[in-house]
C-alpha cells in the first residue's frame, strides 16, 4: 500500500470524517442503511448524516416517528436478522423513551441466546454539553451504557479516530453505541476547539477497539480521559508544560472493551494518575478507570485524582454549566495536585 | 355564545405572547449574527418559539383556575403566558439569572411554576404522564380541579403519550390532552411520520371523545375546550382535542429550514391567529384606538418583564451545588429507632 | 497563475443576508487540491454551504480565515493553477 505513505492533505471535520465512514459502509454493502429523527432532509441536527439522502435515497436514509421504542426496537429486530442498521438518537438523552431495548433487548440479547443470536446494531448519539442545553439535553451518560454488560461502547474525539472506529463499528458483529460530542463535529453554529479537524484519508481504514491513543506523550502525570476532554487535557498540558510538568494525555476512544493495558503502563512510567470525564463523578468511568489500575498494580500508583461533573444535574446558566462542567483550568489543578502530593 | 370580555382577555394574552416571542427572538439572536453561535448572546442554550400557536393555549388555558395543572412541552411560553405563569421570573429564568422560576437551573424547556401548578419538559409527549398524575391526585381527594397536557402533533406517536391516554381512559380521570399540530416535527412533517391525518383520531382507540379544531381559532379552540375542560371538571372523563396551529418560526432559533417551502412557510405566515380574532373583536365593536391600547398594554407587559428580568444577577457559579434533594444526603435527617428484637430461632 | 475562490454560487437566492462567516477550511496553504474538492464551509444566514474548487492546484492563499466574516462574493483564497 504506497497510499500509506503519501502525506495525507485533505483535513475534514468530525461529522465529515463519520459521514464518510457511512457513506463507504452503505456503497459496500446494501444491508446497511440509517434511522433516526431529522436525519433525511435535515442532514441530522449535528450533521450526523449531512448529504446521505441525496446518494442514498429515503429507503436507506430514514427519517422515523418520534417513537424511539418502536424504531430503536426495530433496529435491534432488523439486526438480528443480519441486517447493519445504524440507528439515531438524537440526544442521549433521550435513552430513557427506549431503555428495554437498549438495555435489555439489545445489550442482552446475545447472552440470553448462548450467543446464538447476534445484534450487528450501530446506535449513534449525540452527547454533551457546553452550550447551556440544560439537564435534559447536556448529558454525555457514558458510565451508563458502558454500565451495562453486552455493549461496545465508542467515543471518538478527532476526525481520524470518528471514521475508523466508525469503520470498525459498522463491520462489528456485536452492539456498538457510538457517543459523538455535538462540541467535536464542526458544526457552523457551535464552534469546535482546534484539534477534532485532522487530515483524513479518503480510503477505508479501521482502529480496533480496545486501542487507547497516547494524544501526548509525558513523563510525569498520566490524564486519561476522553472525548472532548481529550482536547481540554491537552490544552492542559501545554499550559503545564510552561511550568515544567509533563504530562501524558491518554484518549481511550473506546470504553468497552477499555485497554487497561495502556493506562497501567502509562500509570507504571508516571506514577501518578488523573482521570478527566464529563460524566457524573460517582459510580462512573473515573472510579472504574482508578479501579483497574488498582487492580492492575496498586503499587504503581503513587497519587490519584479525579475530575468529572459534581454530582449535579447539568444546570442552564452561563455561570453554573461553567462551574460544573471540567475545564482545562480544573483538570490543571489536578494534575498539580498529584505532582506536589508525591 | 363566547363572551367579548372573554375575548378581550384572550386576545390580550395572545398579544402578549406574540409579542413575547419576537422579542425573545431579537433578543436571543444578540451575538449571534453574521455567524450563528448557539452559546454566544444573552438568553443561553436553544430557544424554541411558538409564534403562531397562541389559539390553542389561550383557547384552552383560559378555561382553567390556577389549581388546574397543566404541562406543556419544549415549547411552552405560550401555555405558560395564558396559564398566568409569572411573567418576570419566567423571563429571568429564560435570560439564565438567578431570580428565575428556577434559580436559573433550569431554562426555558424546564419551566415550574407551582403557584399555578406549570410545568414543562424538554423530552417529547413526557408531560403526559404528569398530567394524568395530576388528575389521578384530584380525584382521589375528591376535588374539582382538572389537568392538562399540551403536546405537538409529532408527540403522538410516542409511548409516553398513547399509554397515559390508556390510563387516563382507565381511570377515568379528569385531564384533557391538547394536541398543537403546526405540521411540523422538526423537518419531518407529518404525512411522512405519522399513520392518521388527524390526532384526534387515535382517541377511538381509547375509548374518549376525539376533537379537532380545525382552524388556529382562539374561540373555537375556547368552546371545544368548554366541553373537553366541563368533562373534566363533571368527572366523565379525559378527552383528546387537537388544534391545528401554525409554526411562525423555526423548529428552534437557528434553524435554517431549508427543507421546508417556502409556499408551506408563506401560508403558515398568512393565516394569523391574531388577525382573526381581532376581527372577531371588530364584529362585537371593539374599535381601533381600542385595539391598540390593548396592543400598548401587552407590549408593555413583556418589556417591563425583559427589562427586568436582565436587571437580576447571574447565579453565583456555587449554587449549581443545591437543589439537587430538598433533603441533601449530607446530614442525617431522621434517627433510625430503636427496637428490642426477639432473637429468630434458625430451627424454626 | 491564480484562480480566485469566491463566496458565490446558487444559494445567493435564497438568502437576504449579505454577510457570511467561514466556518471551516479543509486544506491549509501549500496543500495540493484536486477540482471540486470541497475547500472550506461558510454559514449564510444560519445555512451552511461547501465552497468546491474551481480549478485543479495548490491552495496558494487563505484570505479570510475560520470564523471571520466575509460579503458575499467576496474572495475567500486563491489557487495557484497548474
Amino acid at each position: 500500500m504506497s497510499e500509506t505513505n503519501d502525506v495525507i492533505d485533505r483535513e475534514l471535520t468530525m461529522s465529515r470524517a463519520m459521514v464518510e465512514s457511512i457513506a463507504h459502509e452503505m456503497r459496500d454493502n446494501e444491508e446497511v442503511f440509517y434511522m433516526g429523527e431529522d436525519v433525511a432532509d435535515y442532514g441530522g441536527i449535528f450533521d450526523s448524516t449531512q448529504g446521505l439522502l441525496d446518494e442514498f435515497g429515503r429507503d436507506r436514509i430514514m427519517d422515523v416517528p418520534i417513537s424511539e421504542t418502536a424504531y430503536l426496537g426495530a433496529a435491534v429486530g432488523a439486526a438480528q436478522e443480519g441486517m447493519r442498521p445504524i440507528a439515531e438518537l438524537m440526544f442521549v438523552d433521550f435513552f430513557g423513551v427506549a431503555m428495554d431495548q437498549i438495555y435489555n433487548q439489545l445489550a442482552k440479547n446475545t447472552y440470553m441466546s448462548g450467543g446464538n443470536v447476534n445484534v450487528p446494531l450501530v446506535l449513534t448519539a449525540a452527547v454533551g454539553g457546553t452550550y447551556n442545553d440544560a439537564a435534559q439535553h447536556s448529558q454525555t451518560l457514558y458510565g451508563t451504557f458502558a454500565h451495562v454488560p453486552g455493549l461496545k461502547l465508542v467515543v471518538p474525539s478527532t476526525a481520524y479516530d470518528a471514521k475508523g472506529l466508525m469503520h470498525n463499528a459498522i463491520r462489528d458483529d456485536d452492539p456498538v453505541m457510538y457517543l459523538f460530542h455535538k462540541r467535536l463535529m464542526g458544526i457552523g453554529w457551535m464552534p469546535a476547539p482546534d484539534g477534532p479537524k485532522t487530515p483524513v484519508p479518503e480510503t477505508d481504514y479501521t482502529i480496533p477497539f480496545g486501542s487507547a491513543d497516547i494524544k501526548r506523550e509525558g513523563a510525569d502525570v498520566s490524564v486519561v480521559t476522553l472525548g472532548l476532554h481529550v482536547h481540554r487535557a491537552l490544552a492542559a498540558a501545554e499550559s503545564l508544560a510552561a511550568e515544567g510538568i509533563d504530562v501524558e494525555v491518554i484518549d481511550l476512544r473506546t470504553l468497552v472493551p477499555l485497554d487497561t493495558e495502556t493506562i497501567v503502563e502509562s500509570v507504571r512510567k508516571t506514577g501518578r494518575l488523573v482521570v478527566v470525564d464529563e460524566d457524573y463523578r460517582s459510580f462512573g468511568v473515573t472510579g472504574e478507570i482508578v479501579a483497574s489500575v488498582a487492580d492492575r498494580d496498586l503499587g504503581a500508583l503513587d497519587a490519584v485524582e479525579r475530575v468529572a461533573v459534581p454530582d449535579v444535574p447539568i444546570p442552564y446558566a452561563r455561570p453554573m454549566e461553567d462551574e460544573v462542567i471540567p475545564d482545562a483550568a480544573d483538570i490543571e489543578e489536578s494534575v498539580r495536585e498529584v505532582v506536589s502530593s508525591k | 355564545m363566547v363572551s367579548p370580555d372573554r375575548i378581550r382577555e384572550m386576545y390580550g394574552d395572545m398579544l402578549t405572547a406574540r409579542h413575547y416571542e419576537e422579542r425573545l427572538q431579537e433578543e436571543y439572536l444578540e451575538g449571534k449574527q453574521p455567524a450563528f453561535d448557539i452559546s454566544a448572546g444573552p438568553i443561553p442554550g436553544e430557544l424554541h418559539l411558538a409564534a403562531g400557536q397562541e389559539a390553542a393555549a389561550v383557547g384552552v388555558c383560559h378555561h382553567l383556575r390556577p389549581e388546574d395543572t397543566v404541562t406543556a412541552p419544549h415549547r411552552p411560553h405560550h401555555v405558560a403566558i395564558a396559564k398566568g405563569v409569572d411573567l418576570k421570573r419566567m423571563t429571568a429564568e429564560i435570560f439564565g439569572r438567578e431570580s428565575g422560576l428556577g434559580k436559573g437551573k433550569g431554562g426555558h424547556m424546564h419551566l415550574f411554576d407551582p403557584d399555578v401548578n406549570f410545568a414543562c419538559s424538554g423530552i417529547i409527549a413526557e408531560g403526559c404522564p404528569p398530567a394524568a398524575g395530576a388528575a389521578l391526585a384530584a380525584k382521589k381527594r375528591n376535588e374539582d380541579s382538572v389537568a392538562v397536557a399540551f403536546l405537538g402533533e409529532g408527540a403522538i406517536d410516542q409511548g409516553a403519550f398513547l399509554e397515559s391516554l390508556n390510563f387516563a381512559s382507565v381511570h377515568n380521570l379528569p385531564v384533557v390532552f391538547v394536541i398543537e399540530d403546526n405540521d411540523w416535527a422538526i423537518s419531518m412533517p407529518k404525512e411522512r411520520v405519522t399513520d392518521v391525518e388527524d390526532g384526534s383520531d387515535r382517541a377511538a382507540g381509547f375509548d374518549m371523545p376525539g376533537v379537532r379544531v380545525d382552524q388556529d381559532d382562539a374561540v373555537a379552540v375556547y368552546e371545544a375546550a368548554a366541553e373537553a375542560i366541563g368533562r373534566a371538571r363533571d368527572r366523565n372523563g379525559p378527552t383528546l382535542l387537537e388544534v391545528q396551529v401554525h409554526r411562525r418560526m423555526g423548529h428552534f432559533m437557528g434553524d435554517p429550514q431549508t427543507y421546508r417551502s417556502d409556499d408551506d412557510e408563506e401560508a403558515a405566515l398568512a393565516r394569523d391567529s391574531i388577525d382573526r380574532i381581532e376581527s372577531e373583536l371588530r364584529d362585537h365593536g371593539v374599535d381601533d384606538d381600542d385595539l391598540a391600547s390593548m396592543r400598548d398594554d401587552a407590549e408593555t407587559r413583556v418589556e417591563e418583564a425583559i427589562a427586568w428580568a436582565k436587571e437580576q444577577p447571574q447565579p453565583d457559579p456555587e449554587d449549581a451545588y443545591d437543589d439537587v434533594f430538598v433533603n441533601p444526603p449530607s446530614g442525617v435527617t431522621t434517627e433510625e429507632p430503636e427496637f428490642e428484637l426477639a432473637e429468630v430461632n434458625a430451627d424454626e | 497563475m491564480r484562480v480566485a475562490v469566491r463566496a458565490t454560487g446558487d444559494w445567493e437566492a435564497d438568502v437576504d443576508e449579505t454577510e457570511g462567516i467561514l466556518v471551516d477550511w479543509f486544506a491549509r496553504e501549500g496543500r495540493s487540491i484536486e477540482e471540486g474538492d470541497t475547500l472550506c464551509e461558510i454559514q449564510v444566514e444560519k445555512v451552511s454551504v461547501d465552497i468546491q474548487a474551481p480549478v485543479a492546484g495548490t491552495l496558494d492563499e487563505i484570505v479570510v480565515g475560520e470564523d471571520d466574516e466575509f460579503e458575499i462574493g467576496d474572495t475567500l483564497g486563491w489557487i495557484r493553477s497548474e
